[in-house]
């Protein structure tokens, strides 16, 4: 009984996440005519016309490709810097006991939501002339990245024994070496999964590269997505097409790693 | 010779171990320089800022401390900060109870949670601003889904959520539960489902009813997992800013603006960067001692 209950819950709960985004997709496959005068959830005749205008008339292209620049470099910088702070953090004994808090002050800054500093990001990015530019996304970025990459990975490598670099030390090779040809490899999959989450929550990120960038040379699909549908904004077709656009690359890039989301999703807390 | 390939290995190992004592600085290095350079350094810039009159975005020179008094006389911060706080409430609330109880319901293996799980991960991992653009295609009066379903069950009428203050407050908060409440339910499951089953068993044995088990075991031993839950979605709301920007820049009036939105078009839209600044430095305050609450309550989940 209590069962049935929780599968019909459970469905119900399907369809009501479902729906809305299945709505979106109908909507951006109908011609403009049929969306006005002809209310239904589905399409009569599907059509393609609201995509090919919005590669048209806007820079979509040119979107995915700032995108895909900035969310890479970004994520390779912070893997990068992160592991290397994350494992002098859980092997090392440190001045003033860091290898304690440091992680979880690092942690802090992942927390902080954007909003709260982007205004003096705004005023510094002015200074230096960073605005417009993919250097300016990809530093704060890396910055935001590291914070969560130190932490995950840390975690990582302490879950790893220590006697198998120390076996690899004593047979001649450094501590780098070591690092690299024993510690890397065992930590792979948490890096794997550290750098999915990265790649969601910098592919996602609006605010900092709404601030940070005004022309379609380095805008991201976010600020696109909602600029265009600030300029055209009955053009419901167009609207629902450029929201499908966007959301397609990460739900494809979530489904085939989703069974590592929600770690990183609850920085942790839930293993 | 051989007193010369002594010296040479002590030399080598000598190297070695003043190395290996910079080693785990030299690592941290580029880690923290880049914390320095992106975080801490525009912080303290955004400080001495915030202590500057800006006319059309020009700082025309220092006003001490008025931009955060300026805070106190202005009304419509205040209205921000209720609305702020009207949001959150009800919407993490809401995101709790649903949250929890479904991880209940399911806790149980059912035939479909692994579908379910890979179904219920897409609202909080799609972008936000598309999750802004799907709920105005469901809210626009003329063609949304909410229209559309009133008119196939009732004929004809038109549903209007974005015109009126309160109803496209609460058509905010329907969105934030919408795209929040599977990661509720997904972190309360994990943490139900790791739950040792002894005590449980021993409290059936008791005779203690479901509602006895649920509010003297569960609910105690979940309370960890709930409370890091619980403030991680607080913070997160109470910064919300994609979704109301795409849905409905904080209008009508001014019944879904934010503190996130009143801040950036104080700084961005009228250009006051110092008083924008100090605003959203207070929020961060508020923000930050949320944060160390949160990684607190992490800390001690990880130690345990």
């Amino acid at each position: 009984m209590r069962r049935w209950l929780g599968a019909v819950v459970l469905l119900l709960v399907l369809v009501i996440v479902l729906v809305p985004i299945a709505f979106m997709v109908g909507t951006s496959f109908k011609s403009n005519a049929e969306i006005t005068q002809d209310l239904h959830l589905w399409p009569h005749t599907w059509t393609g016309s609201n995509y090919s205008r919005l590669f048209r008339d806007s820079y979509f292209g040119q979107y995915f490709r700032n995108s895909f620049i900035v969310c890479s470099a970004s994520v390779l910088v912070s893997l990068v810097f992160g592991s290397l702070a994350a494992y002098s953090l859980a092997r090392f004994k440190l001045l003033l006991r860091m290898e304690q808090w440091l992680g979880f002050a690092i942690l802090t800054v992942r927390i902080l939501p954007p909003v709260v500093i982007v205004v003096p990001l705004f005023l510094v990015a002015l200074k230096f002339h960073l605005l417009n530019s993919w250097l300016g996304l990809i530093l704060v970025y890396s910055a935001f990245n590291v914070s969560f990459v130190v932490w995950m990975m840390e975690s990582f490598f302490r879950e790893i024994p220590i006697d198998l670099e120390e076996a690899s030390m004593v047979d001649g090779s450094s501590r780098m070496t070591a690092f690299r040809r024993i510690v890397l490899p065992l930590a792979a999959p948490g890096l794997v999964a550290t750098a999915i989450f990265a790649v969601i929550v910098t592919y996602n990120e609006f605010l900092v590269a709404l601030v940070l960038t005004s022309s379609p040379g380095s805008q991201t699909i976010p600020v696109g997505a909602s600029t265009l549908i600030t300029r055209i904004d009955i053009d419901w077709g167009a609207m629902a097409a450029a929201g499908v656009l966007a959301a397609v690359p990460i739900i494809v890039f979530a489904l085939i790693v989703q069974r590592h989301l929600v770690r990183g999703l609850t920085l942790g807390a839930v293993k | 010779m051989t007193a010369a390939a002594a010296y040479l290995a002590g030399r080598r190992r000598a190297q070695g171990a003043g190395l290996d004592r910079v080693l785990p600085y030299l690592l941290l290095a580029p880690t923290l320089l880049l914390l320095l350079a992106v975080v801490l350094y525009p912080i303290g810039y955004g400080i001495r800022q915030s202590f500057l009159n800006f006319r059309f975005g020009h700082a025309v020179g220092s006003v001490g401390l008025d931009n955060y008094r300026q805070l106190f006389s202005d009304p419509a911060f205040g209205q921000a900060l209720w609305v702020t706080l009207k949001f959150v409430v009800l919407a993490v609330t809401i995101e709790t109870v649903l949250g929890l109880g479904l991880a209940l319901l399911v806790a149980n293996e059912l035939p479909f949670t692994r579908i379910a799980r890979l179904v219920l991960i897409v609202p909080m991992i799609v972008t936000p601003i598309v999750v802004g653009i799907v709920f105005r295609l469901i809210y626009a009066s003329d063609v949304g889904l909410l229209t559309t379903l009133r008119t196939d069950i009732f004929g004809s009428g038109q549903v209007f959520i974005l015109d009126k203050g309160w109803s496209a407050f609460l058509g905010l908060v329907a969105l934030d539960v919408w795209e929040w409440t599977p990661l509720m339910f997904l972190i309360l499951l994990a943490g139900l489902q790791s739950l040792p089953i002894e005590p449980f068993e021993a409290a059936r044995v008791d005779g203690a009813g479901d509602w006895r088990v649920f509010l003297d075991q569960t609910l105690p031993m979940l309370r960890p997992v709930l409370a890091v839950a619980i403030a991680l979605r607080t913070i997160d709301a109470f910064t919300t800013f994609d979704q109301v920007f795409v849905l409905t820049k904080g209008g009508p009036g001014t019944s879904t603006q934010l503190i996130s939105i009143y801040g950036y078009n104080t700084a961005f839209k009228f250009t006051e960067f110092g008083y924008g600044t100090a605003m959203l430095l207070t929020v961060a305050l508020v923000v930050l001692a949320l944060a160390a609450l949160t990684v607190r309550l992490i800390r001690r989940q990880a130690v345990s």
